[in-house]
């Protein structure tokens, strides 16, 4: 190891060697993989709730003895740190990943497949079959969930009570009907508020909308069929260019609003809709920390023709690093975080339902009675339950260029936003990024 | 000067490079090996998420430089953010400068308030301005409404223009200090005798400042110029958390890029090579303002 | 200027005083306003603090903000993040790095902006554009070599790996601000201790650097402050609460999921204050420091 290091640094001293030093760098660094290196599991997520994973994991050692080093990393900078960590060959043995990056990291040789490790099958033949997607990559599957959420229309029915409607709407005509008449009562001048600022994570909202209405931005190949055969994408632009541009009842101040602030403008009574995760009315309706609490109810996201078609989903999940020196042990932890306990229970996804809420990718849960007294506390756990049976992830996951693409999209649509680019010319230039990138990447 | 030409023990050579060992040790191991290592990858097709198709490409990643959108639009968006930050940066520590320079009653408590600023990192400057700019909550809406300004609470930086200015104006509150410091310290070297003489030639204030301050302060002025640039042209953390680069592209400057390519796409090949554009460009604008001073015959090193 | 004259203003710029005042409390007011309504927040009840239209002073003022930080399990439930709990320990890393950095940079800019102030040597000139060339590259290229670079010498999330980095930020501009102010102090006074018999190194430290503190202070200061506010390379070099810093912990207020504005505010304020009372403190050596060091020598 010394010597190693000095080696690194004559070389580096030499200038001569930048192809070599790296190899030597990542020689230095306990062979191959990386891992803790004193036999416990060294485990990393992002840092949603530590305390609570601290928890979990430490009944884990209780009851299996097998030792875990858990490192969570700020959520925001979760992705980036993960790649450099394998990069510099210090990754972790296990650990969360996103449906989004599950291509990448693959590709990039920090996971393994758990096809055939003892379980595997009963967890995917058990969940949700866009879970199950969503895991797999060119026909391998990687990960056990942690958790999933789909896409509704979240309202705030006292507000719509007051404006005389007794049910939400189930088109986007009949959305923003609603919203114009909040808004000719002065009940609120934007009734429509939705997270668009340009950050590092997805936009659910622009995907909800398009699934609702039964389109895609892709077909099943990854080539893009906005532009041409499916044009929902641009309807659902279109849509949203005249709910902030004509009628005026979108916000125009989306364009800087984050996540949290949306949130709390729900929970402020500020808005009367928005596109979010189901997991959001748990807070919403949390009598501590909103005083829209009681009010606050799910709907499917509102279709162009006011049929039901689908919504989108996420998948988070426990992956399996490939360089892992003790998989076994690894393994373990993943099945106790992600799959099925000794009664055959899914115990760290119920766990999780039950402390925050998260949703579960396990089919059977929806009809576990201590869930569904959990749910009725702040939401319908019908609409609940269909949202979760009609969700799809997101197909181009698959594809190396698929953040690149998701952050042009959020530009575009801040364009049509601000009504500055028109829908068409906003699905041309989403075309022409997509095949941009693929040529790019090829 | 004349100091130096009396005598020139032997040895100074040695000596001075002695003296800079320390220096050039720690810089070298630490910096030199990651600054060439960064230039061999900009000319790699190197995106971390696909090791196996890793290859040299030469000047590759230069070339498709001039045919990529988003990367001239950064640079445009850069530039103007630069000359926009380095304007008011200048002019308005030149003015602060100039008023803490005279004496009068809470001078003290006015040179503190103007190092406040730099005690606040990029992050927190960020995350400061865009509770201030909040448009439903932001003390910038409330107080302007107050006066009576503005009827209702707006969106600053939903539109390009505002996001912009308005990123531009948290950068330069971030910034201003050192210039300010810098600037002060070069005035309270003026000796008065010049404004004495200036004042005989019966030199207006305007005429005063213009030819005895501001020749008088061309050395600090330049090393505030370079360093401003230098600053302006690499500033992430403010504008990443107040717009992200949005919207749309109005706020993504070529640092901004930069890091979204090498980080998110983890593009480190492409990355690289914007890198070292933006090195070759400060590079360029500081040997500007160096041959700037050598003309006026006052750069020694 | 051989014979100056005192010749009386014949009249004086009447309204100067007045713009004078104008401009102090106008920039006062800038410069103060920003930073006052975070500190105004972060003794406020988050109601209060995002009330329609805003109260300029808390209305029902609170500590609970700062006494999270104190007491971090309280606040767990509350803010649904690590950040709260982080603080004070990357506020003690940040201290720690930020004053190490300081040293440490002092001590080797030391060495190299004597040289080039009071020796004549080849290669001098291209030396110190060098140094400056160095800090020209930006960040975001090395730093994933550098990380492997701290891997391999096993340094990830300690402060030493931190001080190393922050002083190669720091050095090169340090390098430039000493020089000048060096070359400001009288050769006389080392030719004189050296008549005394001191060797170099006494020399050094008894009589030019007591002479040149103004110069040192503000170097010091300098590089404390760059390494007080850098965000990118903390994230990457440290994991957890033995070496995070503040920015890192800031950035984290940024983004977590459940953020209330006036417990980021009290972080917020707590990541200004020690940096700023270093500044107040060395206040008057600062302007000077930077006063030899910036004109010319």
């Amino acid at each position: 190891m010394e010597l190693n290091r000095r080696q690194v640094l004559k070389l580096a001293g030499l200038g001569v060697t930048a192809t070599a030093v790296p190899g030597v760098l990542a020689a230095c660094s306990n062979g191959s993989g990386g891992g803790a290196g004193d036999g416990s599991v060294k485990f990393e997520g992002w840092d949603y709730e530590a305390t609570l994973v601290q928890q979990n994991l430490d009944n884990f050692t209780k009851t299996s003895n097998v030792k875990v080093n858990y490192t969570p990393i700020t959520s925001a900078q979760y992705v980036q740190k993960v790649v450099a960590e394998f990069t510099g060959g210090g990754g972790p043995d296990a650990l969360y990943v996103y449906d989004d990056s599950l291509a990448a990291w693959v590709e990039g040789e920090y996971l393994q497949p758990i096809d055939g490790l003892p379980g595997v099958d009963d967890v995917y033949a058990a969940i949700f079959p866009g879970n199950a997607e969503a895991m797999t990559y060119q026909g391998k599957r990687y990960g056990l969930p942690y958790y999933t959420d789909s896409n509704c229309l979240i309202y705030n029915a006292d507000i719509l009570a007051k404006a005389g409607f007794s049910k939400p709407p189930a088109s986007l005509e009949e959305l923003e009907a609603q919203a114009v008449k909040i808004k000719s009562m002065g009940l609120l001048e934007y009734p429509i508020g939705l997270p668009a600022q340009l950050s590092d994570t997805w936009w659910a909202w622009v995907w909800g909308l398009v699934y609702s209405s039964g389109g895609d931005m892709f077909d099943d190949q990854q080539a893009p069929i906005m532009n041409t055969t499916d044009t929902v994408t641009k309807d659902v632009l279109t849509w949203l260019q005249n709910a902030a541009n004509k009628s005026k009842v979108l916000d125009p101040a989306s364009l800087q609003l984050l996540p949290v602030p949306v949130d709390n403008a729900m929970k402020a009574n500020r808005y009367a809709f928005t596109i979010g995760a189901r997991y959001a009315l748990r807070d919403y309706n949390d009598p501590q920390k909103s005083k829209a609490a009681g009010k606050m109810k799910m709907a499917l996201v509102p279709s162009l023709d006011g049929k039901v078609h689908g919504t989108i989903s996420n998948t988070r999940m426990y992956g399996l690093a490939k360089d892992t020196e003790v998989k076994d042990d690894a393994f373990k932890l993943l099945t106790y975080l992600g799959g099925f306990d000794a009664s055959k229970q899914p115990y760290t996804a119920k766990f999780w339902f039950q402390q925050r809420g998260l949703g579960f990718a396990y089919k059977e849960l929806a009809k576990d009675p201590e869930i569904v007294a959990a749910l009725k506390k702040f939401a319908d756990p019908a609409i609940y339950a269909q949202l979760a049976e009609i969700a799809r992830p997101r197909n181009v996951l698959g594809v190396a260029w698929y953040t690149e693409f998701e952050t042009e999209m959020h530009k575009v649509v801040q364009g049509v936003l601000s009504n500055q680019t028109q829908p068409s010319a906003a699905v041309a230039s989403l075309a022409q990024t997509a095949g941009t990138l693929k040529k790019k990447y090829s | 000067m004349s100091v130096l030409t009396e005598r020139r023990p032997l040895g100074d050579n040695a000596k001075a490079w002695a003296l800079n060992a320390p220096a050039i040790v720690v810089i070298s191991l630490l910096v030199a090996y990651p600054i060439g290592y960064s230039f061999y990858v900009s000319m790699q097709r190197n995106n971390l998420k696909r090791p196996r198709a890793k290859r040299f490409i030469g000047l590759d990643n230069y070339k498709a430089l001039l045919s990529d959108d988003a990367f001239l639009s950064a640079l445009k968006v850069s530039a103007l953010f630069v000359l926009v930050v380095l304007g008011m940066t200048v002019v308005l520590a030149l003015l602060l400068a100039l008023v803490l320079n005279e004496r009068f009653r809470g001078r003290g408590l006015l040179l503190s308030l103007a190092l406040l600023p730099w005690a606040m990192p990029g992050v927190v400057n960020g995350l400061m301005w865009r509770t201030i700019f909040d448009a439903k909550t932001g003390a910038l809406n409330g107080l302007l409404t107050q006066l009576g300004l503005i009827d209702s609470y707006q969106a600053w930086l939903t539109s390009g223009t505002g996001a912009f200015l308005f990123t531009a104006l948290a950068q330069v509150w971030n910034t201003l200090p050192f210039s300010v410091i810098i600037l002060l310290a070069g005035l309270s070297t003026i000796p008065s005798e010049l404004y004495d003489a200036a004042t005989v030639d019966r030199a207006g204030a305007f005429r005063r400042f213009t030819q005895v301050t501001i020749p008088w302060l061309l050395h600090p002025l330049l090393i505030v110029l370079i360093l401003e640039t230098m600053n302006a042209f690499r500033a992430f953390d403010t504008i990443y958390v107040l717009t992200g680069g949005g919207p749309g592209d109005a706020t993504t400057t070529i640092a901004l890029l930069d890091v979204q390519t090498v980080l998110t796409f983890t593009d480190f090949g492409l990355g690289s090579a914007y890198a070292w554009v933006i090195t070759a460009i400060t590079l360029l604008i500081s040997v500007g303002y160096i041959g700037l001073l050598y003309r006026k015959g006052n750069f020694e090193v | 200027m051989t014979t100056v004259v005192q010749v009386p203003l014949r009249y004086r710029v009447p309204f100067k005083k007045i713009a004078l005042y104008v401009l102090a409390v106008a920039f006062g007011l800038y410069l103060v306003l920003p930073f006052y309504w975070i500190v105004a927040m972060s003794f406020m009840h988050e109601a209060d603090a995002i009330a329609v239209p805003p109260s300029w002073v808390p209305v029902h003022p609170t500590l609970e903000n700062y006494l999270g930080f104190v007491n971090p399990d309280a606040a767990q439930e509350l803010v649904g993040g690590r950040a709260v709990s982080e603080t004070p320990y990357s506020l003690r890393n940040s201290l720690v790095v930020a004053t190490a950095t300081a040293l440490l940079n002092l001590v080797l800019a030391t060495f190299a902006a004597y040289s080039f102030s009071r020796l004549k040597f080849r290669g001098s000139q291209v030396l110190l554009l060098l140094y400056l060339l160095t800090r020209m590259v930006p960040g975001i290229a090395i730093i994933i070599p550098f990380y492997l670079l701290m891997r391999s010498f096993g340094l990830l999330d300690t402060y030493l790996a931190l001080i190393l980095s922050y002083t190669t930020f720091a050095l090169p501009i340090t390098i430039w601000i000493l020089k000048d102010f060096f070359r400001s102090v009288p050769r006389e006074l080392e030719e004189a201790a050296r008549v005394d018999r001191c060797g170099w190194f006494r020399t050094m430290w008894s009589v030019f650097l007591p002479v040149a503190a103004p110069g040192l202070v503000a170097a010091a200061v300098f590089a404390f402050m760059t390494a007080w506010n850098e965000f990118m390379f903390a994230l990457f070099l440290t994991s957890t609460t033995a070496a995070k810093t503040i920015p890192v912990v800031a950035a984290n207020f940024a983004t977590d999921f459940n953020t209330q504005f006036t417990v980021m505010a009290a972080a917020g304020v707590l990541a200004v204050v020690p940096p700023l009372v270093l500044a107040l403190l060395f206040q008057r050596k600062l302007v000077q420091g930077m006063a030899a060091g910036s004109v010319k020598g």
